[in-house]
């Protein structure tokens, strides 16, 4: 199986791209989320609202219903507890109308005798002009409800019922109350909070509770103003809903934008209470809705974008440490092992493998002939098999790293290789070359101390490259002669060496 | 020549009513704020002046000449002061009594019956200003507190303390003449119907009316009828005047009932004849929209029935015309036409969409 090299170029793009990719799955899916909520709620909307509206407006029908009803129930109350009263004047009456007005909260709760004299709290007045129910002389229905529109441009709603009392000594023919359509409109918009726009339309369209339908319709009259926005046919059944007082729905479009309404009528009143919703408002609340969360979505968007970022930053460059760790390690390790591999483990100075690659190099540079100066000194510490045998190998290797550590005090600019048990070769160059003669004297002087002190004796030999020599070993060969020369007169002096037959050399 | 008259009647009208917002007639009608425009016309917008009332409790008779939905309109002015004065601590009671048809022997037995009981200050729309004249200026030798409000003042020298109301009313007769003499060119035949006999307002509008075509050479009035404040006489005087003079070319209706039957009239017999009344009868406006009368002179009843509840609180305090009140509370009327009709149908009613 072949396998893959991973660097710091094939991770980089791995990384930019798996993140790209990230990023563009996650805006996909939002966008994705972002459209099915916008469709899923118009089709909510679309379902809701019509029911919607047709509660909303069935509640508020009621609520002016059940408005209606109370106050009926309230009058007949009233009627009932000044008749229980002692009233003997109009101030007695006056007086009565007060409580009662007070106690039930009736707006403008007032008495009507037989010669149409309308008897409130305050004022005392002749009212058949100024009250519709009152234009007959004779009261026939339980319950009168009419829409008065009051000089100066207020509604009233006006609720009268018919009564036989005796009042100081006169008949009285009703009694009614007037409710200011505004309070109605109050009552209302106290359950609406705003959610909807609503108005109170008579049966031919106009506008009774002077409030706004919306920016279309406003405060017109609803028939004239939905004329032409809806087929004929629509229309024409919207209008009879209205003037036989049934309820429904209508759906119009203005300048591309579906508007709808709801209508129902008010009971007894001749009343159509139209509750209509904008659909450019739902879509606007929509599109606010959506708005946040498509922001929403880019923030965090961005914000995964910058996590995903600093998360691949960082890797990447926890990933160039560990690379450059392991690649530290390898070198070191591998420091390590070429070290091991040229190193004497017992002296610390070079082998004979790391002194066999000098050669070689130094080899290819006499061939091509670019070789500089080069002495070569070879070293054999005497007495070692003595010391092996006499005093054991610990002692030997004692002798070996001291004649090691000597060879290499004194030649501080040379190379220094252990090519054998007893045999160390040293390579001058540059200014171990230049200082070789002075070094070798001092050496040896040393050396000469030491045979009488009885420290490490190393017998040494050194030649020169010189024209015609091939290889460094012609060089090692003159000084390896040399060296035994040197061995021989060391002996002479008094240090220990052992015996050995060469083919070369004599025993010594 | 129209057009320049007309810009002189309105501005005129915006005179009187700078002159009353600044302070001229100090007192009584502080505090009003007018609009322009139609918002002029009639002011629903009062508060009341700084005058301190010496009593908390106050009880008022008021009288007027006919159950018309004209003087309702002047009392629900009256009902918005009795709230105001009643937020300030001060209860005003009062009655508003009219009969069904105009009559002065009606109002002299209210009268009569008003001195029998407590109140601190008695109000008249004259009747008839000959006969009540003196029956007022008798109250007030009697030590009654006696005013006259709303469309007719007493004749003049009467004691009665002071007038709120309409106090020119040959002028507005005057002015809607011209305004129908302009529109015929100055020529044709002209029918005057005026409301109840006697009855101040009418009778001098309809002396403007005559004074004005008797100005000009080429107009004639053919017919002078009373329709008694009733829409149903006014309908048949109109009708009648129109079978008997089918070249009629022109209506002075000089009360608010006039103008509502000669419409129907003119409307029912397909006449080309031009019409100009008074008053703001909803029927009369709806009229006006669609272009069967000329034009109307609208009153500003609200303000009338307002200022009428103020001057009765000052009078019944024993305040009398000065500072504090004029002897006559003038009330402004203006002349509107077709293109003002709707906007003064939502004023007045709120209905002009319905």
């Amino acid at each position: 199986m072949k396998k893959i090299r991973i660097t710091e170029k094939p991770f980089a793009t791995t990384a930019v791209v798996g993140s790209i990719l990230i990023v563009i799955m996650l805006l996909a899916n939002t966008y994705w989320a972002y459209i099915e909520s916008v469709s899923s709620t118009n089709k909510a909307v679309s379902a809701v609202s019509a029911f919607y509206l047709e509660s909303m407006a069935d509640r508020r029908s009621k609520t002016i219903t059940n408005l209606i009803e109370n106050n009926f129930d309230y009058m007949e109350k009233a009627v009932s507890v000044i008749d229980d009263e002692k009233i003997e004047n109009q101030e007695d009456l006056r007086a009565a109308i007060g409580r009662m007005k007070k106690l039930l909260s009736l707006n403008r709760f007032a008495l009507v005798d037989e010669d149409n004299i309308v008897y409130t709290q305050y004022t005392t007045y002749t009212g058949g002009s100024r009250h519709p129910f009152l234009a007959q002389d004779t009261m026939s229905e339980k319950m009168m409800i009419s829409t008065v529109y009051v000089y100066g441009s207020s509604k009233e709603l006006c609720l009268a019922i018919p009564i036989d009392r005796y009042f100081m000594g006169k008949k009285f023919k009703a009694c009614f109350v007037q409710i200011n359509i505004n309070d109605i409109v109050d009552l209302l918009a106290f359950d609406d909070q705003e959610s909807t726009n609503f108005a109170l339309y008579s049966q031919n369209g106009g506008n009774i509770s002077e409030t706004e339908l919306g920016p279309f319709i406003g405060k017109q009259n609803i028939i004239e103003a939905t004329k032409g926005t809806v087929s004929e046919e629509e229309w024409n059944a919207f209008c009879n809903d209205f003037a036989s007082e049934k309820g429904g729905t209508l759906n119009f479009t203005v300048d591309g934008v579906v508007e709808t309404l709801c209508y129902e009528p008010v009971k007894d009143t001749g009343w159509e209470l139209v509750v209509m919703i904008r659909e450019s408002v739902i879509q606007y609340h929509i599109q606010e809705i959506s708005d946040k969360s498509l922001q929403n979505n880019r923030v965090q968007i961005i914000f995964l974008l910058v996590i995903a970022t600093l998360f691949s930053g960082t890797l990447f460059i926890m990933f160039r440490q560990v690379a450059k760790e392991k690649l530290d390690e390898e070198k070191e390790n591998s420091k390590v092992l070429e070290s091991m591999a040229n190193t004497d483990s017992m002296t610390g100075v070079r082998n004979k493998h790391a002194y066999m690659e000098t050669e070689s190099q130094i080899n290819s540079r006499i061939h091509a002939g670019t070789m500089e100066d080069i002495a070569v000194v070879a070293c054999d510490i005497n007495g070692l098999k003595y010391v092996n045998d006499t005093k054991g190998h610990a002692a030997g290797d004692q002798l070996i790293k001291e004649a090691s550590s000597l060879i290499c005090d004194v030649f501080k600019h040379g190379s220094v290789y252990r090519t054998g048990g007893d045999e160390f070769v040293v390579l001058l160059q540059g200014k171990g070359y230049d200082t070789r003669l002075e070094t070798i004297e001092a050496f040896n002087q040393k050396i000469e101390e030491n045979i009488k002190n009885n420290a490490a004796v190393v017998s040494i030999g050194y030649s020169t490259l010189m024209d015609g020599d091939e290889q460094i070993h012609d060089v090692f060969e003159r000084a390896d002669q040399m060296m035994y020369e040197r061995k021989k007169e060391l002996k002479r002096m008094g240090a220990k060496t052992r015996e050995f037959t060469d083919e070369k050399n004599e025993k010594i | 020549m129209l057009g320049k008259y007309r810009i002189y009647i309105h501005k005129l009208m915006i005179l009187v009513l700078t002159f009353a917002a600044a302070g001229a007639c100090s007192g009584f009608s502080s505090g009003k704020t007018n609009d322009e425009g139609l918002g002029s016309v009639v002011d629903f917008v009062h508060e009341l002046d700084d005058y301190v009332p010496q009593k908390k409790q106050y009880n008022f008779y008021f009288t007027y000449k006919i159950v018309h939905p004209w003087w309702d309109a002047v009392a629900l002015g009256m009902e918005d002061a009795q709230k105001k004065y009643l937020d300030k601590g001060i209860e005003i009671t009062y009655e508003y009594m009219a009969p069904k048809a105009a009559s002065e022997e009606d109002q002299r037995k209210r009268l009569a019956a008003a001195e029998q009981g407590n109140y601190d200050v008695i109000g008249v729309d004259v009747a008839d200003a000959k006969t009540i004249t003196p029956v007022l200026d008798k109250m007030v030798d009697s030590g009654y507190k006696v005013m006259t409000f709303s469309s007719s003042d007493a004749e003049e020298g009467c004691k009665r303390i002071a007038y709120v109301g309409n106090t020119h009313n040959y002028q507005d007769g005057a002015n809607l003449t011209e305004e129908l003499c302009q529109k015929l060119g100055y020529k044709g035949k002209i029918a005057i119907l005026v409301g109840s006999h006697g009855a101040p307002c009418h009778e001098e509008r309809a002396q403007g009316a005559k004074d004005t075509i008797a100005k000009y050479e080429n107009m004639e009035i053919v017919a002078v009828e009373y329709d008694m404040d009733s829409i149903e006489n006014a309908y048949d005087l109109a009708k009648q005047i129109l079978n008997e003079h089918p070249d009629v070319d022109g209506f002075v209706c000089c009360n608010m009932s006039n103008p509502v039957g000669t419409a129907r009239a003119v409307t029912e017999l397909d006449s080309n004849a031009v019409i100009v009344g008074m008053d703001h009868d909803h029927e009369a406006l709806n009229y006006l929209k669609d272009g069967v009368i000329y034009c109307l002179g609208v009153q500003d009843c609200y303000s009338i029935g307002f200022d009428t509840l103020q001057v009765a609180v000052k009078i019944a305090d024993g305040n009398v015309p000065g500072d504090l009140f004029p002897e006559k509370t003038n009330e402004i009327t203006t002349i509107i036409y077709q293109e003002d009709a709707p906007a003064m149908l939502e004023v007045l009613y709120g209905d002009a969409l319905q």
